[in-house]
């Protein structure tokens, strides 16, 4: 009698057999289509940005227009398919990995449940290996003879609108995170397989505009944010000025100054929006407390590089603007400030790209002496890096008890970690700035969780979706916070400070988000300062 | 109402069995039902519910641990209030996933449904299925709670977008200066 109540209660709260809406699955997954809903997607690029995008020189963003993805009708070029094999195929000549990616797959199943897309949402195609199988059943269909022959029992799916739905859908809910590819035994690194899917996108006229805008603005001003020169320097000015307020010492930073021995760039989220902006304070403060011959540019304003998430075209091109600025300026090395994937966007491709940058140095310490052979090619290393180096020399004057107000954990930014092996230092440096504790073996380093809103998908209208894919992590922040008393949650990441901030507001509301250089510069002694009690550091509201 | 829970306990069904003793002994088997059954209304269900480390799977590890504690507290007919930080990190979750408000709670009335079968399929404990009101009256309270919970996770949501809209990153759709730009490169490659 009461099992068959619970049948009802289970029939009554359940409707449609829908993706991860409670419903028991019916079909094959390949048969269950995709249905739009707000909130699970993000809003399509402007028309006006696509076709300012598509109008530079190098770049091809073709077929700009209005739609939506709850219409029927995504408005897409008539000869779509044709457009979507042609690019894949050319892509499969192009990069060798992704040839290797859609072959070498065994179906295994270890990288099912390392997505925290799929333990977020329990929906089964946020598994990495059904991710990738979303192009490959295409590829099967169309270029591997099997497929050809067999069809659908080879695994294999012709292209159709539906598919292309489906690809829009879960190539935007992954954050090319490649935690997945550390279990892989293959390596296949199912990141590189969402680039592809969202490259082939573009060429139809479907992307984002959460990329789409930022992208097209760092190609105009130089940042995301499409500051002008002018109001960059004075945000950074300002910036000085509230470092002058609390410690009593003048900072005057240089802008696009010829001559520098070192070009500082960052993500231009530092220099804007909080909590990122303390961070920036700190690398005011750390410079000023080292003298270093150093410059910010105008033009070369943002680390950040959303090129990464659209197509290699883009990507080249907004990195080749920061060596374009370094060659400018004449400087000898560029040191970088806390961003992710800028510095994968360095160590994986830039190389091939645009280097070597031979017409710079291979960064060498002007405090320590010590040269930075890993940066021999890229000229271009790590404000953690750089840091770390100096604490190992004694070079910086630290009171650690200046943080005593924060607990903190360190949390592993995707593409330090996995894709820079960036690991240790921020974790050196932590050692001798603050009081902290890791988190669980298995949510850190290699095995880290992603924020959940990385790769562009730190917009406010998939807030839920950023919310249950960055359950992994806040979880992981909830256990150290309920045992240790965690307060705080660092990490060397720019759109992490700004997405965790949201993700702890809402799982772990007190623990609060900052970068590493703003603890450093909290803990830094400067000559001739006049700094009273900052009960809470940088962020100390002094009137 | 505890005290009405007190008289029905004190006076046994001739099985030589308190409710209170029926349900402590079959806490395992009760949780476990209501985990599995509110796992079922995920599509990775069996995943959920096989992983034991909460770090690999924090959905079946918070829903494994959280409804753990909620029995106790309805089986020792504890006051709804002290539901509330269980019941929390569970509306935390369902509130942000894709289920229409009632399939978000629904999950937490099967325990009434769950219990009463545990306990009449037994002939030990049959007799008590009779007594079960105050159980179940406690869990219509969390219920309610739970309503409540949603609500208010929705409305932290809505919170943080705006935060977030305010924190200043606006600029990056919605400022003058690039559009006014953008027309500008348009007269110009005219
Ligand atoms: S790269 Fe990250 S987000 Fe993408 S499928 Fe792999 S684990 Fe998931
Ligand atoms: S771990 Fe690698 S080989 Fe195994 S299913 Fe995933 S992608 Fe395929």
């Amino acid at each position: 009698m009461s099992v068959a109540k619970l049948e009802q209660l289970s029939q009554s709260v359940v409707q449609d057999p829908s993706l991860a809406t409670g419903a028991i699955p019916t079909k094959d997954w390949m048969d269950i289509p995709v249905v739009f809903k707000p909130g699970d997607y993000a809003y399509p690029a402007k028309q006006d940005k696509v076709e300012y995008l598509n109008s530079q020189k190098g770049l091809n963003f073709p077929n700009a227009r209005e739609w939506s993805p709850e219409d029927d009708d995504w408005k897409l070029p008539e000869n779509w398919k044709e457009i979507i094999i042609d690019g894949l195929g050319e892509r499969l000549e192009k990069f060798r990995s992704l040839k290797i990616f859609m072959d070498c797959c065994v179906r295994c199943g270890a990288c099912a449940d390392k997505c925290h897309f799929f333990l977020g949402t329990g929906d089964p195609k946020n598994m990495p290996v059904l991710r990738a199988e979303l192009l490959r059943s295409v590829y099967r269909n169309d270029f591997t003879l099997a497929g050809r022959i067999l069809g659908k029992m080879a695994g294999g799916r012709e292209m159709t609108i539906g598919v292309l739905k489906e690809w829009f859908m879960y190539s935007y809910q992954c954050t090319e995170c490649r935690r997945c590819s550390v279990f892989c035994p293959y390596g296949i690194d199912t990141a590189e397989v969402t680039m592809m899917l969202r490259e082939l996108l573009h060429l139809v006229g479907i992307g984002i505009n959460w990329i789409l805008e930022p992208a097209s603005n760092s190609n105009r001003t130089g940042n995301h944010m499409g500051l002008q020169p002018h109001t960059f320097k004075d945000n950074v000015d300002f910036l000085a000025e509230d470092v002058e307020g609390l410690t009593g010492v003048k900072i005057e930073p240089t802008f696009n100054r010829k001559g520098a021995e070192i070009l500082f760039i960052t993500p231009s989220a530092d220099v804007f929006a909080e909590p990122g902006l303390y961070t920036a304070m700190g690398y005011l403060i750390l410079f000023e407390h080292l003298g270093l011959d150093y410059t910010w540019s105008t033009y070369a304003s943002e680390g950040g590089n959303f090129g990464l998430f659209t197509n290699n075209e883009t990507m080249k091109k907004l990195n080749a603007k920061m060596y374009a600025e370094a060659e400018r300026l004449g400087v000898k090395f560029i040191v970088g400030g806390e961003c992710g994937h800028m510095w994968r966007v360095l160590h994986q491709y830039m190389d091939t790209m645009n280097g070597p940058a031979d017409f710079l140095e291979v960064p060498k310490s002007p405090l320590t002496g010590t040269v930075f052979e890993n940066s021999a090619s890229t000229k271009m290393i790590h404000i953690s890096e750089f840091t770390a180096d100096l604490i190992k020399h004694g070079k910086l004057n630290l009171d650690k008890s200046r943080n005593s107000h924060v607990k903190a954990t360190y949390h592993d930014s995707c593409n330090p970690a996995r894709a820079m092996g960036l690991m240790d230092e921020p974790r050196y440096i932590l050692d001798h700035v603050v009081d902290w504790v890791e988190m669980p073996e298995n949510t850190i380093r290699e095995q880290t969780f992603c924020c959940g809103s990385g790769t562009g998908l730190n917009t406010d209208e998939i807030m839920e979706l950023r919310m249950r894919s960055g359950l992994p992590r806040a979880n992981a922040v909830k256990y150290v916070e309920d045992k240790h008393g965690v307060n705080m949650l660092s990490c060397v990441c720019a759109i992490d400070r700004a997405t965790l901030t949201s993700l702890m507001d809402y799982w772990n509301p007190n623990v609060g988000v900052c970068g590493i250089t703003e603890l450093v510069g909290n803990a830094i002694v400067l000559d001739g300062e006049t700094r009273g009690e900052l009960d809470e550091g940088l962020r100390t509201m002094v009137f | 109402m505890a005290g009405i829970l007190e008289i029905t306990n004190s006076y046994r069904k001739g099985c030589g069995m308190t409710l209170e003793e029926a349900l402590h002994n079959n806490r395992y088997k009760i949780v476990d039902k209501w985990v599995e059954y509110t796992l079922s209304t995920y599509q990775a269900s069996d995943f959920f519910r096989k992983e034991k480390d909460s770090f690999a799977n924090p959905i079946g590890g918070t829903i494994r641990d959280s409804l753990k504690k909620i029995f106790s507290m309805l089986a020792k007919n504890e006051d709804a209030s002290s539901f509330r930080e269980p019941l929390s990190r569970i509306m935390h979750l369902r509130s942000v996933q894709e289920f229409t408000p009632s399939q978000a709670v629904a999950p937490l009335n099967a325990v009434k449904h769950i219990t009463r079968d545990v306990l009449a399929s037994d002939k030990e404990t049959k007799a008590l299925v009779t007594d079960l009101y105050d159980f179940e009256f406690s869990v219509d309270l969390a219920l309610l709670a739970a309503f409540d919970l949603y609500v208010e996770c929705r409305e932290r949501i809505y919170k943080i977008r705006v935060d977030e809209i305010r924190s200043g990153k606006q600029i990056l759709t919605d400022s003058a200066c690039p559009s006014k730009a953008l027309d500008n490169i348009k007269a110009i490659k005219r």
